[in-house]
């Protein structure tokens, strides 16, 4: 386990720089989540702390000490890739066992931890089979097999879930967050889902154009979002956002409004608008409205409902949970 | 169907084209030498291997074949490891220069062997390695080099990067990934490289003529040319010798046809 520090930390390639002065504290046994759309930095940020990465500026500090120019094994840092990376022509207990095996571990230890690991995750039945022979969700249970074996200090994480069908996806979700509780090890998570971010991290890191937006817990993030980009990226269906006499008779220069967030009905204040599409997913039903002078809108209400593609409705949104943002996207108090 | 049967037809026709002329020589290797009056495409009447005894023996092709066995093993086995490592390097490493190595590489590809073989000649006399091995294994690496790299270039730049990356933070060192998970990923082109140096160096004559003319250093190629004198030709021992001379190649590209076509092919799609 391990406290990482990241102080004034960025990137650059020749000119051009990718991230700015990225200040963060990653608490010991932490599950934090770095969360942005394509192009944010992201992952850049975690192939730094990684050390696939050379840190143009700021220092790292692993458990108070400077990291910047150790190398990804000193570190004691391991990482679950994207596309698994696992070695083809070894047998997956050979791909578990390759960096004990490289420290020169005896066969008994090896076995002993990669049977081990192979048992917390079901493996057991696949350590004489190769890659190629394994399903996708089997390739990432091994590949986060092969970084549990070493105990490091950190795990990192590079949107592992993001080659699975969304079926598994939710699956090996709750088993990557059954495995920080067991384990408590500091975790470091990559996704530019934000469903993944706010259903595993304990603190959520929303990262835009190489900035920081915004740190906080997931509910902190949702319930009071720091920018008006944070509010868009946090939520699903999206937040509504309303510009014009709507957001003026507000005193905002834009207001947000969460699909959940409206009331139906309501008196000579509603907005008025006609459904142009339902989404009826059981539990709930996602309405699109299109109102005059407000824009197309999403509403999503509890249950299920009877409303129709052509009805009229009166919208009310909710005004304790309006977001109100001035001209530069900030938070109005 | 009729395009079916003309596709055939074609092929065929191409493929006895390309077959005949061994066909022709391995009648005349096993034909005694008073069948030699009939023509070529008559198969022997009396089969006779004495061609291939006089050859093996009195022909010193019993010599020639080991120093050529001996070369192009040599030749194969360091072109692997100076090739492969050259291309990891090209490929899995950052360092300053590289795009001048790999320009150094390109040219050495556009140059042809016959503009630099004299070059190449008067480095290994001042050397004083001419009519030893060891010469002619430096010349022949040398010369093809930038071929092989650029083979395991191409077959490297298919494998991800995550590979290099994932045995990194696993705690391997750039040799250890060379050797334990780059090498083994790349069998196919190591068996191409192996196949290709090993049959260009069999069947190179110029740099050997040049290189070895000691009679006992000589290789197969030097060899066949004693059956070929200005004014006579031994037809029988001629061919003999070129059989012996073609057998070992052509099982040996049987054998690994399957993985040869593969390294052929690699990169060229996803």
């Amino acid at each position: 386990m391990a406290r990482v520090e990241l102080k004034n930390l960025s990137k650059a390639y020749q000119d051009v720089e990718v991230l700015h002065d990225i200040n963060l504290t990653i608490e010991d046994g932490e599950f934090i989540v770095f969360v942005g759309p394509s192009g944010c930095g992201k992952s850049t940020l975690l192939r730094m702390i990684a050390g696939l990465e050379n840190i143009t500026g700021g220092d790292l500090l692993i458990d108070g000490a400077l990291a910047n120019s150790l190398s990804p094994k000193q570190r004691n840092i391991a990482m679950v890739f994207q596309s698994y990376a696992l070695y083809p022509q070894m047998t997956v207990a050979e791909n578990m066992g390759f960096s004990l095996s490289l420290e020169r571990k005896s066969k008994a230890e090896i076995a002993d931890k990669v049977n081990a690991a192979a048992e917390s995750l079901q493996l057991t039945h696949l350590l004489k089979r190769k890659p190629g022979q394994l399903s996708g969700g089997q390739r990432q249970r091994v590949a986060i097999g092969r970084a549990i074996v070493r105990a490091p200090r950190v795990f990192l994480l590079d949107e592992p879930l993001s080659n699975l069908d969304a079926a598994l996806r939710a699956e090996t979700r709750v088993e990557i967050s059954e495995l920080h509780q067991r384990m408590k090890t500091t975790m470091i998570y990559v996704t530019h889902d934000q469903v993944e971010a706010m259903t595993m991290a304990d603190r959520i890191v929303v990262l835009n154009g190489g900035y920081i937006e915004q740190v906080g817990s997931p509910m902190d993030l949702y319930n009071n979002p720091a920018s008006e980009f944070v509010a868009g990226f946090i939520g699903s269906p999206k937040m509504n956002f309303v510009k014009g006499r709507y957001a003026s008779a507000l005193g905002a220069e834009t207001v947000g409004i969460r699909p959940e967030h409206f009331d139906l009905g309501g008196g000579e204040n509603a907005w008025e608008g006609e459904v142009s599409l339902v989404e009826r997913l059981g539990h709930d039903t996602v309405l699109y409205v299109r109102v005059a002078d407000a824009g197309p809108l999403t509403v999503s209400l509890s249950g299920q409902h009877s409303q129709q593609v052509g009805d009229r409705l009166h919208l009310m949104p909710k005004p304790e949970h309006v977001h109100r943002f001035n001209t530069e996207g900030r938070p109005l108090a | 169907m009729v395009a079916r049967y003309a596709l055939i037809f074609v092929l065929g026709i191409i493929a006895i084209l390309m077959v005949s002329p061994l066909i022709l020589t391995v009648f005349t290797s096993l034909k005694p030498t008073t069948e030699l009056v009939n023509p070529a495409w008559y198969p022997p009447l009396d089969v006779t291997i004495d061609h291939y005894i006089r050859v093996w023996t009195e022909g010193g092709f019993n010599r020639y074949f080991f120093n050529t066995l001996l070369i192009s093993i040599v030749d194969a086995a360091v072109m692997i490891v100076i090739a492969s490592m050259a291309a990891y390097a090209l490929v899995f490493l950052k360092f300053r220069g590289k795009i001048w190595i790999q320009i150094l590489f390109l040219i050495g590809l556009m140059i042809p062997v016959t503009a630099i073989i004299l070059p190449l000649y008067s480095i290994i006399r001042s050397i004083g390695l001419v009519n030893t091995h060891l010469g002619v294994i430096l010349a022949d690496l040398a010369l093809a080099v930038s071929v092989f790299v650029f083979m395991f270039t191409s077959y490297f730049v298919g494998i991800p990067k995550a590979l290099h990356e994932a045995a990194r933070i696993d705690g391997a060192t750039e040799f250890q990934i060379y050797r334990r998970v780059v090498m083994p990923i790349a069998v196919p082109a190591v068996v191409t490289t192996a196949l290709l140096e090993f049959l260009w160096s069999w069947n190179d004559l110029l740099l050997r003529l040049l290189l070895l003319p000691r009679d006992e250093m000589r290789t197969l190629s030097v060899g066949l040319l004693n059956f070929q004198g200005t004014m006579t030709r031994d037809v029988t021992g001629l061919s003999a010798g070129t059989i012996i001379m073609a057998v070992p190649v052509v099982v040996l590209f049987l054998f690994f046809q399957r993985h040869f076509v593969r390294g052929m092919t690699q990169g060229a799609v996803k």
